[in-house]
């Protein structure tokens, strides 16, 4: 196996990075300013990395001199957005450079002819929004943490988030990229086109690669017209199988395809109204749908959300709650919201899971997860994006439990829950990424094959692996 | 049991904008919802209601649109509404609102309490809710956080003071302001929303509430509005940062002194 060995920031690069950038944005040589871009919000330090160095580009020009001064060096380089993803792919792994994207956070064109924005990557996604908001448009990429991630992350990841059911993931969205190469060259991909088969699908290949193949610098993104009307429902059953029964007959029965379709378990929805001090009647229910419906006007909408409430009583809701205006929207939202740092707070030994299936194999990996906590005297937790198959769980041992026992029992948990998603015909991962995280379980859920052609890709793009080293899969053969 | 709640369309204060040269705020485009603090007075009369039975009847004054806000108070659970709109209504301030409310509560006939949230998130005044009692002739209890029982014509609640809370007792029929902490909200249900589409709402102009003309908007509100500002607010912020930890004291010494020279401590 031969390790890729890369180079230490010296102070003379240091100086040639500051040259680059402008004095004022470098950090180096002080740990505690470096200290919050060794990790992402993975809470588990131990993906942790420091970096040696932070730079804050302001252009592409900046960042291709960057990129061709680490591949002169050695210097192993990880881009980073806000910091707020979910499986370490902003850690520089190797140390080296990490490339902050927070300066270049323009909206440089809204395109109001063509339907199009231009943004570059440091914008926060909510800004986009808020920014379009009174022209009756709006970016239909909405992941979770809408208050802090920037949308060049959201590429990067193609992340998806609560209304992926209906609008898809980020990708869809994506029309164009200015990205600089790891060999620092900028090239333009796509740009301002509904259709584009001149040559390869390059865009398809740049969103999601995890900060590995590139880093972004504008991007022109699809937009819609905003919605005029939604609403949300917040449907109570007795039991989680009752609930996520309904999901498929939500989706099948109704002729609608609902905006949302959120599932929450019963822990999950205690966690987070305790949390909130919440008093919704969440200690009678088992489980409960999130689902949100909406359309050009409220009568639409309407008539929409009543059908649907009643699949759900059919299918034995207990009860069904409707939020159609702001106030009652936002409090149920935010119990969904707010699960995960509810559970953050509630033990610090976690595996927090991103399992993806068939949107019809939900009852399955759930009912599943149910099992396999059991079977493990571990807790699962479930809750997610039902409607799209992509489920959370996080999963945590009983409160006496060591650090040691944890780390011996985890793998054994996570390896028998992959091998159940990976029967039901999903993946390790639906919307966080892979990041170094889940890297060492991907040959659970692709083929040595594709894993070549991974790894072709990856050197054919960045010879001298340089950029953001160490993640998704290893670019040598262990073999 | 009867029980009147008065309750306000406000604009959602979260996308609220003000226009800078009228110092006014811009309600157009602006989504419309039950004051929040009305939600609270709701939800105390269901559960009066639950617990001795009896009607809760919600009623406001606005234009037609604010009928959406009696429907959103039915699906919660009010039995019954009441719009009261006329252009003649128009430009009210407190004084005018309470006269009307209080002529619509009294057309109603016989009823125990008159449940009001403690003010609008718009206006702020409060002086709503005890302006029905002053017209209506009742006593009047404000922010209540609590009620301990209703029962052989008297009511027995909680005010909430600055350092703690009252025990009160009132004579029914009588009317009360709520605060926050009396109970949370529920959310309206599927069924409720369907009752409430169904229901039937009667508007009620000037012509059906025994009020005089002269008393009704803007002519009858005695308030003049001279001009709304946003206020500066000037602070004079001065940071006391200890250089490393040896020098933690000194600076807490420091701060001390800032607060007494102020007479804060």
């Amino acid at each position: 196996m031969v390790e890729t060995t890369y180079n230490p920031v010296t102070p003379a690069i240091a100086d040639e990075l500051r040259r680059i950038v402008g004095d004022r944005f470098v950090l180096f040589g002080d740990a505690e300013k470096l200290e919050p871009y060794s990790h992402d919000e993975v809470p588990d330090r131990r993906y942790a990395h420091m970096p040696e160095a932070v730079v804050r580009p302001d252009s592409a020009e900046q960042i291709a001199a960057i990129l061709k001064l680490a591949n002169r060096e050695r210097i192993a380089v990880t881009p980073r957005g806000a910091g707020s993803g979910l499986s370490g792919g902003a850690v520089p792994l190797h140390g080296g450079i990490v490339l902050l994207c927070d300066r270049m956070n323009r909206i440089v064109e809204l395109d109001r002819e063509n339907l199009m924005i231009v943004v570059e990557p440091g914008v926060v996604t909510a800004e986009i929004n808020e920014h379009l908001r009174s022209y009756g448009l709006f970016y239909a990429g909405y992941p979770m943490s809408l208050e802090t991630c920037y949308v060049g992350g959201n590429v990067a990841e193609n992340a998806g988030g609560g209304k992926a059911v209906k609008y898809g993931v980020t990708g869809r969205y994506v029309l164009g990229l200015e990205m600089v190469t790891p060999t620092g060259e900028i090239v333009q991909l796509g740009g301002k086109l509904l259709k584009d088969v001149t040559g390869y699908n390059f865009i398809g290949l740049m969103v999601g690669s995890e900060g590995t193949l590139g880093v972004f610098t504008k991007i022109t993104l699809k937009l819609l017209p905003l919605p005029k009307a939604n609403v949300d429902l917040l449907a109570l059953f007795e039991t989680a199988e009752a609930a996520i029964a309904a999901v498929p007959k939500i989706q099948t029965e109704s002729g609608i395809i609902p905006t949302a379709i959120e599932f929450m378990d019963r822990t999950s929805v205690q966690a987070a109204c305790e949390y909130l001090n919440e008093s919704l009647p969440y200690r009678q229910a088992g489980a409960m749908l999130l689902i949100t419906v909406d359309g050009p006007d409220a009568g639409q909408v309407e008539t929409e959300y009543e059908a649907i409430g009643e699949l759900c009583l059919q299918a034995g809701a207990t009860e069904v709650y409707v939020a159609d205006n702001y106030t009652t929207s936002e409090r149920i939202w935010k119990v969904r919201r707010n699960i995960a740092e509810a559970f953050a707070l509630l033990s610090k030994l976690q595996a927090n899971e991103d399992l993806v299936v068939p949107p019809a194999a939900i009852p399955q990996l759930v009912t599943g997860v149910g099992r396999l906590a059991a079977k493990y005297g571990v807790h699962a937790p479930c809750y997610g994006h039902a409607g799209d198959g992509n489920i959370h769980t996080r999963i945590s041992p009983p409160a006496e439990t060591t650090e040691a026992q944890w780390n011996e029992l985890a793998p054994k948990v996570l390896t028998e829950l992959y091998a159940l998603t990976a029967s039901l015909g999903g993946k390790l991962s639906g919307e966080h990424g892979i990041g170094h995280k889940r890297k060492k379980y991907m040959p659970l859920f692709v083929s040595e094959s594709y894993l070549d052609m991974a790894r072709a890709v990856k050197r054919a793009m960045d010879p001298n692996n340089i950029l953001n080293p160490g993640k998704i899969f290893d670019v040598e053969r262990k073999d | 049991m009867r029980i009147v709640v008065p309750i306000k369309q406000v604009p959602e204060t979260n996308a609220v904008r003000m226009d800078e040269a009228t110092g006014t705020m811009i309600r157009e485009g602006v989504e419309a919802i039950i004051n929040p603090l009305d939600l609270y007075a709701i939800e105390a009369a269901i559960r009066l209601r639950e617990a001795h039975g009896g009607e809760v009847t919600a009623v406001s004054m606005g234009p037609p649109k604010a009928m959406t806000a009696l429907r959103e108070a039915m699906a919660m659970g009010c039995d019954s509404a009441v719009l009261l709109s006329d252009k003649a209504f128009a430009g009210s301030d407190t004084w005018a609102t309470s006269y009307v409310l209080s002529a619509a509560v009294r057309r109603m006939g016989e009823f125990d309490l008159v449940l009001c949230g403690e003010r609008a998130t718009d206006g702020d005044t409060g002086q709503v809710g005890p302006g029905i009692a002053a017209f209506l002739g009742l006593p009047v209890v404000s922010y209540v956080s609590r009620i301990e029982s209703v029962a052989d014509g008297r009511c027995r609640m909680h005010r909430l003071v600055e350092d703690g809370y009252e025990v009160l007792e009132a004579d029914l029929p009588c009317v009360l302001t709520v605060v926050k902490e009396i109970s949370d909200p529920r959310l309206p249900t599927l069924r409720g929303k369907q009752k409430a589409k169904r229901a039937d709402v009667p508007v009620w102009t000037a012509g059906d509430l025994d009020v005089e003309p002269s008393k009704l908007g803007l002519e009858g509100s005695p308030t003049r509005v001279v001009k709304i500002f946003r206020p500066s607010v000037a602070r004079k912020c001065e940071k006391l940062l200890a250089a490393d930890e040896t020098s933690v004291a000194t600076a807490a010494d420091r701060v001390v002194e800032f607060l007494q020279t102020r007479e804060l401590i």
